[in-house]
C-alpha cells in the first residue's frame, strides 16, 4: 500500500510547543495534511507515554489508532473529502550534549519504537541516567554513541535515525555542534544507523554529493511543533502498512519499500545561508568566503548554515546520485503559497478560509499540491491560487534563503504579475 | 631512574624520598595524587613476593581511581604499570573491616558480625532508647559517635553501655567500632601486628588533614619496627574537625613519627592565577595552617563573578541561565555562543557546591525548569542487601553506600555539598549561599568553627580552574523558616579588584511592598 509517513514530531510537553499539540490534533491535522502515518514524538516522556496509553490502541504491526470515542470529537471537524486512517508510530527525539574529542557536541537524535515495551525498556534506561520529566525532548549529557547503543540493545527492531543532520548547532554533521564524519560520531555502532533525516534546509541533492552517506537512506520529517506544521516534509512509502514495512524500507537496502520523500525548498529552511540573524547579515557562502568567515556588522565568526557546510564536506560533483537515492518532490506549504497568491500574511483569515474551502471541496493538502488537476483547483480557489501551484509543481519559485535561524521566504509572484493574473480574473 | 617529564622537582623529590617517614604537605592542584601514586608505584619495585604496599585513602571512589591509575601503563615502575598484587588501596574501615574478618578468631565481636549503616543505627535507635525523644536519640548518637573517634580510652556512660549493648547482641559494629576493634586487635595481638607490619612494608596515607586520633594510633602500629610511612595531605583544607578529625595530628607528624621528612608541593596546575590569588586572600585572612604560598602553573587568566540575587530562587535561576550560557544554548531557541565569546562547555564541566544540603531544592527547580541534566550528591544507598551478611564483599557494599558518590559516565552539573567537593576540580564552580549564616554555618543548632568554615569556602573556591561564580540570594527559605541575610564575610576577604559584579536577567519590577507587609510574607 501506498502511504505518507511524518516520523518527527513533538507533543506539547516539548518546550515551545503549542498547547493543541496532543493526539486528538494530530489525528485531525494528519487528514487535513494526508498524512497516513504519524510519530507519537516525545514518547520516552511520562506524562506523554501516559496520554499515549490511555488513548492509543493497537492497530496494524507496530502501529497505533486513536481509539474510537476520542477520535469521534474530531470527526466532525474532517471535510468527507479528507477522511482517513492515521496511524501512529512511538517515537522520540533526544538532544545529546557531550564532550568528544574536545569539543562539546550538540546531537539531535531520533528513535521510532515498534512496541510500547521497547519504548519503556529505553525510557527505564534514559530515566537511570538523567531527566526525562522536564521536556519532551529531553537534553542528555550522553554520548550519541551510547545512545544508539541502548537503543539497539533494548529492541533489535529499534530505529535510530540522526535527525536535520545539517543544522548548525544540534545535530551529527552540524558546523558548530557536530562532527565531520558519521564514523567519529557514532564510532563502532555506525553499521546500526541506516537512515539519516535530512533537515529542512539540505535537499536529497545535497546530500548526494557525500559519499559518506551513501551506507544511508535519507528520510524526510516535519519537525513539527504545533499541529498545522506536520507534513512540512514526510516520507512516501509503498510497502507493507505496519511498523515491519516501514523497517524493512529502511534497513534493507534491496528493499523497494520506501519511494520517495516529500521536501521543503531547502532555501526555505532556517540555516541554507549563512550569516547572523542580530545582525541582519545573510551571506552566500561565496560571500561568506569573501568576508574570511566573519560578520561584516560584528566582525565575529558567521553561523555557517547547512549550504556552506555540504559543500565543505562534498566529495561528489553536483548532479550525481547516491547509490540509495530516492526520487523526491518539493513543495511550499499551501498555506504559505495561498498567502503568497494572494499577498497577505499566511496567519491571515483570508488564507484559512480559503484553505478549508480547499480541504473541503479538493482533499487534503498532499492531494491539491501534488495531485489535483490546475483546473479543478482554479474553480474552488481562483486562478491566482492554481497559477502558484502550478508554478510550484514545475519549481518555478523564487526563494530569498533563510539563515541564522531565520527562515526563507518564497516568492512565486511579482507584483505586476498579480495584477495582471486578477485583471484576467476580472474580465470573467 | 631518570625524572620523568610529568613531574616537576619538588614532586620528584618526593617520590624518589628514601630516609624514613614522610609528610608531603601538598597544597590546592599541586598533583597530590598524581605524585602519591608515582611514589607508590616506586614503592613497589622494593617489594619481596608476599609483600604489598597499604594505600590508604579517603573514600572508595578515590582508591577506585589509584587502583586505575597505578595500573595503567608508562608508570615508573615499567611499560605495563603496577601490577594489583603489589598494593592493597581502600579506606581505613576497609583495611580493617578486612583485618576483623581474617582475624575473627582474635577479636570479641560476634561470629559473622556485620557492619550497619549510620542510617540503619538511627532506624534502630527506637528501640535502643524508648524513652527518649528523637532530638535526644539523635544527640545520643552523635555524642557517642564523637567520642569513639575522639578518644582513645573511653569511659562509658549510662547512654552508651545501652548502645553497645544492643548493637552486640544483634550481632552488629557501627563503622567507627571498626577501627576501634582492629586498633584493639592490633594492640593485643602481636602477632597479628608483626603479620600486618611484615605483609605492609609501606604504608601510604591520601588526606592525612582529616584522620581522627584512632586512625593515627591505627597508623602509629602499622608503622613500627621498619615499615615507612608516607602521609599527604593538606592542613588549609581540613573540613572534619566536626566529625572527630583533629589538624594537629597533621603538625605532630615528626612527633609521631621518628625520624621524619616534611616536603612540600606548592605549584598550582589547577586553578587560573586570579582565582588562585582570590582563595589565596581568603585562606590568609586566618585559618591558614601553614606557612607557604601556593604559586600558579596556569597563566591564562579565569573568571570570578560575585552575583548578588533578591531571593534564593533567582539565585538559582541566575545560576540555570549561566549553565545554559556555558553550554551554548539548549535549543534552537536560546543561542548565546557568539555573544558569550567563549568555548562551550558541557554539563560535566560544572558544578554547583552549597554549605548545606537543604540548599539544592530550589537549584533543581530551576535546572529541571530548563530540562539541564544534574546530579545531585545522594543520601546513601542500601547496598550490599543481595550479598552473604557477614561477608567481606558485604563490608565492602555496606561501606561504599556509605559515600556521596556520583556516576560520571553520563555528563550531568554536579550538585555537591561543599564537603563532598573535596579532591574534585571542574572547570566552572558556582558556590551558592555566599551569605552570613551560611558560610560560616551560625544557625540556630548548627554552628561550624569559624576557621574550619573558612578552610571550607577555601576547599569550595580551588576547586574552580576557570570560572568561580560567588552567588548569594537577600532573602532565603530554609527549613520552612525565612532569612535575611548578609554577605559572607569571606566575599570581603576578597580584593574588589578581582572580583566581577554580574547582575542577573533582572525580570520587571513588581511595585514594592510597603516593608510591613514584605514581613508578613515570612
Amino acid at each position: 500500500m501506498r502511504f505518507y509517513a511524518d516520523l518527527h514530531i513533538h507533543s506539547h510537553f516539548s518546550r515551545a510547543t503549542s498547547k493543541n499539540l496532543d493526539l486528538e490534533h494530530l489525528y485531525l491535522w494528519a487528514q487535513y495534511k494526508g498524512i497516513h502515518v504519524v510519530g507519537t514524538g516525545d514518547c520516552v516522556h511520562p506524562g506523554w507515554m501516559k496520554e499515549l496509553e490511555e488513548k492509543l490502541e493497537p492497530a496494524e504491526e507496530g502501529f497505533f489508532k486513536l481509539k474510537d470515542k476520542f477520535a469521534k470529537s474530531m470527526d466532525a471537524q474532517v471535510p468527507p473529502a479528507c477522511r482517513a486512517n492515521v496511524r501512529f508510530v512511538l517515537t522520540v527525539e533526544i538532544s545529546n550534549i557531550y564532550k568528544r574529542l574536545d569539543k562539546v557536541r550538540k546531537v539531535h537524535n531520533l528513535i521510532w519504537f515498534p512496541s510500547f515495551e521497547a519504548a519503556k525498556k529505553v525510557q527505564d534506561k534514559l530515566e537511570a541516567i538523567g531527566n526525562i520529566k522536564s521536556d519532551g525532548r529531553p537534553i542528555l549529557g550522553l554520548d550519541s554513541r551510547d545512545l544508539l547503543e541502548i537503543t539497539v540493545e533494548a529492541n533489535k527492531d529499534n530505529i535510530f535515525v540522526p535527525a536535520h543532520i545539517w543544522t548548525p548547532w544540534f545535530s551529527a554533521l552540524g558546523s558548530m555542534g557536530g562532527f565531520d564524519r558519521m564514523e567519529d560520531c557514532f564510532a563502532d555502532l555506525t553499521c546500526h544507523v541506516f537512515a539519516v533525516e535530512t533537515g529542512l534546509s539540505s535537499d536529497p541533492l545535497m546530500n548526494w554529493r557525500l559519499k559518506q552517506l551513501d551506507p544511508f537512506i535519507l528520510v524526510s520529517n516535519s519537525d513539527a511543533h504545533s499541529p498545522p506544521k506536520l507534513g512540512r516534509e514526510a516520507n512516501i512509502f509503498n510497502t507493507e502498512f505496519s511498523y515491519r514495512g516501514i523497517l524493512n524500507a529502511l534497513k534493507d537496502p534491496k528493499d523497494k519499500g520506501l519511494v520517495g520523500t516529500l521536501e521543503f525548498f531547502p532555501e526555505e529552511g532556517k540555516y541554507h545561508y549563512d550569516g547572523h540573524r542580530v545582525c541582519q547579515t545573510r551571506l552566500h557562502p561565496k560571500e561568506t568566503m569573501a568576508h574570511k568567515g566573519l560578520c561584516p556588522v560584528c566582525g565575529k565568526p558567521v553561523t555557517v548554515g547547512v549550504m556552506a557546510r555540504v559543500e565543505a564536506l562534498a566529495d561528489r560533483p553536483e548532479g550525481e546520485k547516491s547509490p540509495r537515492w530516492r526520487p523526491y518532490t518539493s513543495l511550499v506549504p499551501l498555506p504559505e503559497l495561498i498567502a503568497e497568491a494572494k499577498d497577505v500574511g499566511p496567519s491571515s483569515k483570508q488564507v484559512q478560509e480559503t484553505l478549508m474551502n480547499m480541504l473541503a471541496k479538493l482533499g487534503s493538502e498532499f492531494h491539491i499540491l501534488m495531485d489535483a488537476p490546475v483546473d479543478t483547483i482554479k474553480r474552488s480557489a481562483g486562478d491566482i491560487v492554481a497559477e502558484g501551484i502550478a508554478r510550484m509543481r514545475q519549481g518555478k519559485v523564487t526563494i530569498v534563503a533563510g539563515y541564522d535561524g531565520e527562515f526563507g521566504t518564497i516568492k512565486i509572484f511579482s507584483d505586476k504579475e498579480r495584477q495582471r493574473i486578477d485583471r484576467q480574473l476580472a474580465l470573467f | 631512574m631518570k625524572k620523568p617529564q610529568d613531574l616537576n622537582d619538588a614532586q620528584w623529590q618526593a617520590v624518589t624520598h628514601d630516609g624514613g617517614h614522610l609528610l608531603i604537605v601538598a597544597g590546592p592542584g599541586t598533583g597530590k595524587t598524581h605524585t602519591l601514586t608515582y611514589r607508590i608505584a616506586r614503592l613497589t619495585a622494593h617489594l619481596a613476593d608476599d609483600q604489598r604496599v597499604l594505600a590508604v585513602t579517603f573514600t572508595n571512589k578515590a582508591a577506585d581511581q589509584m587502583k586505575e591509575r597505578l595500573e595503567q601503563k608508562g608508570l615508573p615502575t615499567g611499560k605495563a604499570g603496577v601490577d594489583a598484587g603489589k598494593f592493597w588501596a581502600g579506606t581505613f574501615h576497609r583495611f580493617c573491616a578486612q583485618l576483623l574478618r581474617q582475624q575473627a578468631q582474635h577479636t570479641d565481636l560476634p561470629d559473622n558480625f556485620q557492619i550497619a549503616l549510620p542510617q540503619q543505627i538511627t532506624a534502630l535507635a527506637k528501640d535502643i532508647w524508648p524513652d527518649k525523644t528523637m532530638a535526644q536519640r539523635q544527640a545520643a548518637l552523635e555524642s557517642i559517635s564523637l567520642i569513639k573517634s575522639t578518644r582513645l580510652a573511653l569511659d562509658p556512660d549510662a547512654d552508651f553501655r545501652t548502645y553497645h549493648r544492643f548493637l552486640r547482641g544483634k550481632g552488629l559494629i557501627d563503622f567507627d567500632d571498626i577501627l576501634r576493634e582492629a586498633l584493639i586487635l592490633l594492640e593485643n595481638n602481636g602477632e597479628a601486628a608483626d603479620a600486618t607490619r611484615r605483609q605492609y612494608p609501606f604504608v601510604c596515607v591520601d588526606e592525612y588533614q582529616d584522620i581522627n586520633i584512632v586512625q593515627n594510633a591505627l597508623l602509629k602500629i602499622l608503622s613500627r619496627d621498619g615499615v615507612v610511612l608516607t602521609a599527604i595531605g593538606d592542613p588549609d583544607q581540613s573540613i572534619y574537625g566536626f566529625r572527630g578529625s583533629e589538624v594537629k595530628l597533621f603538625h605532630r607528624f615528626t612527633d609521631d613519627f621518628p625520624g621524619g621528612t616534611r616536603l612540600y608541593l606548592n605549584e598550582n596546575y589547577r586553578s587560573a592565577p586570579n582565582l588562585l590569588q582570590a582563595s589565596g586572600q581568603v585562606i590568609g585572612q586566618g585559618g591558614k595552617q601553614d606557612n607557604f604560598q601556593l604559586v600558579a602553573q596556569i597563566h591564562s587568566e579565569g573568571r570570578l563573578v560575585v552575583h548578588e540575587a533578591a531571593t534564593d530562587r533567582s539565585e538559582a535561576e541566575y545560576i540555570a541561565h549561566e549553565i545554559e550560557k556555558m553550554v551554548g544554548g539548549l535549543s534552537l531557541l536560546s543561542n548565546f555562543v557568539r555573544r558569550h565569546g567563549h568555548v562551550p562547555r558541557t554539563f560535566g564541566d560544572m558544578a554547583v557546591l552549597y554549605r548545606l544540603n537543604a540548599q539544592k531544592i530550589c537549584l533543581i527547580q530551576a535546572l529541571e525548569h530548563l530540562g539541564i541534566p544534574y546530579q545531585a550528591s545522594p543520601t546513601a544507598g542500601q547496598a550490599g542487601q543481595a550479598l552473604r551478611p557477614g561477608s567481606g564483599q558485604a563490608d565492602d557494599a555496606v561501606l561504599r553506600a556509605a559515600e556521596e558518590t556520583l556516576d560520571y559516565n553520563v555528563e550531568k552539573v554536579s550538585l555537591l555539598t561543599l564537603h563532598a567537593a573535596k579532591g574534585l576540580e571542574f572547570p566552572v564552580v558556582f558556590i551558592t549561599g555566599c551569605e552570613e549564616h551560611l558560610l560560616p554555618l551560625d544557625i540556630e543548632g548548627m554552628t561550624g568553627d569559624r576557621q574550619e568554615e573558612r578552610r571550607l569556602f577555601y576547599v569550595g573556591m580551588t576547586r574552580a580552574k576557570e570560572f568561580l561564580f560567588l552567588t548569594r540570594a537577600e532573602r532565603r527559605q530554609l527549613f520552612g523558616k525565612g532569612m535575611f541575610n548578609g554577605p559572607s564575610p569571606f566575599l570581603a576577604d576578597i580584593e574588589e579588584e578581582l572580583k566581577a559584579y554580574e547582575a542577573g536577567r533582572r525580570k520587571k519590577v513588581k511595585p514594592a511592598l510597603a516593608p510591613d507587609q514584605q514581613m508578613k510574607l515570612f
